[in-house]
């Protein structure tokens, strides 16, 4: 069972984001970078909760949408506090992705192994 | 059903992630190309590039601009040659009477009850040419170094009076009239001076009238004449 929609969702955003006629401003790059990130974490943590069957859509697109904006908003403060919150949030968001992303691969992983060794007691029965 | 509840969300998040994404993805290539943004190793480098190019760029316009200047000049020497070929080959024209032409002069005109045969027609074009005469003709035949001026006589005419003067082979009607360009009064006083032709011609009875004119046309010849043996030679 392959997730079509959620594929198909990602490369309509990918093509609409490439049709867009607007330019992103050079001064905010870094900032939608550490969006772009604290989306990231947001995705790959929704698949983990979908995969250990916890998932709440709710908690999904509000975390989706305040991470992004928090941590923009947090690394422009810090651009104006002088103090580089940045990269703390390009390190808490980096690893919590590699949490993660871990967190997938065992699960992904068990749940590939019970399969097979269901197949197989099915087989042997 | 189950299903559908996290389909949903997820595939908004996705595509909010992939506008993202790919905006974040546009705006870092063009940083990337942004010169603001480049390490000044990098920059150095350009400049100097960019400016060893702007050298040979120059040199090439100075070339370029010195082909140019020798291209205009040959063009500017060729004109003056070809005006001054044009102004030679006009005043040739005039001279070889391939050219109509006007100017002072005088005419004189001759009757048919006047004595008169061909040579006094060659006397009076003589003198009017030693008078310093520019350009002559008879009944409107251009007088060149090719003009003949005879007689012949009508063998098949019934007449008794069958003989009459040619100019260029072709008959000459009456009243004669040549005219003369050139200053009036010297071509008056070379036909008129004491003993000359006029005097002559009044021995026989033969008065021409003279009459100066302060302008008058003569035609260019009719046939240009054409060479095929004559070639130029320099004795060395």
């Amino acid at each position: 069972m392959w997730p079509i929609l959620p594929l198909l969702g990602l490369i309509i955003g990918v093509y609409l984001g490439s049709n867009f006629s607007y330019q992103l401003p050079p001064i905010y790059i870094k900032y939608m970078s550490i969006a772009v990130l604290a989306s990231l974490d947001s995705v790959f943590g929704g698949i983990k909760a979908v995969l250990k069957n916890t998932f709440d859509g709710a908690i999904l697109l509000t975390g989706f949408f305040t991470n992004a904006l928090l941590a923009a908003l947090l690394a422009y403060l810090g651009d104006r506090l002088g103090v580089d919150l940045y990269y703390a949030a390009i390190f808490a968001f980096g690893v919590r992705i590699f949490q993660n992303l871990a967190s997938i691969r065992h699960h992904v992983i068990t749940s590939f192994r019970a399969k097979r060794t269901s197949a197989r007691g099915e087989k042997s029965d | 059903m189950t299903k559908m509840r996290w389909e949903i969300p997820i595939t908004i998040v996705l595509l909010c992630l992939g506008i993202m994404l790919s905006l974040q993805f546009q705006a870092q290539t063009r940083i990337a190309s942004d010169l603001t943004l480049q390490r000044s190793e990098t920059l150095i480098a350009m400049v100097r590039g960019l400016s060893e190019k702007r050298q040979k760029l120059d040199l090439e316009i100075i070339d370029l601009r010195n082909q140019l200047n020798s291209q205009l000049e040959s063009s500017r020497d060729e004109e003056t040659l070809l005006d001054s070929i044009n102004l030679e080959m006009g005043k040739l024209q005039i001279v070889n009477g391939t050219t109509a032409v006007k100017g002072t002069g005088l005419t004189i005109t001759v009757e048919e009850y006047m004595p008169i045969i061909y040579t006094d027609l060659i006397n009076i074009i003589n003198e009017l040419w030693n008078a310093g005469a520019e350009a002559i003709s008879l009944n409107e035949h251009r007088i060149t170094s090719h003009s003949t001026i005879s007689v012949a006589e009508d063998v098949f005419s019934d007449s008794t009076f069958n003989i009459f003067m040619t100019i260029n082979h072709e008959k000459l009607e009456y009243p004669l009239v040549i005219k003369a360009i050139g200053h009036p009064s010297n071509l008056e006083k070379g036909l008129t001076l004491p003993g000359g032709i006029m005097d002559n011609l009044a021995l026989f009875n033969a008065f021409p009238e003279i009459t100066k004119l302060e302008e008058l046309e003569i035609p260019a010849i009719k046939k240009p004449s054409t060479y095929y043996f004559m070639n130029e030679y320099k004795p060395s």
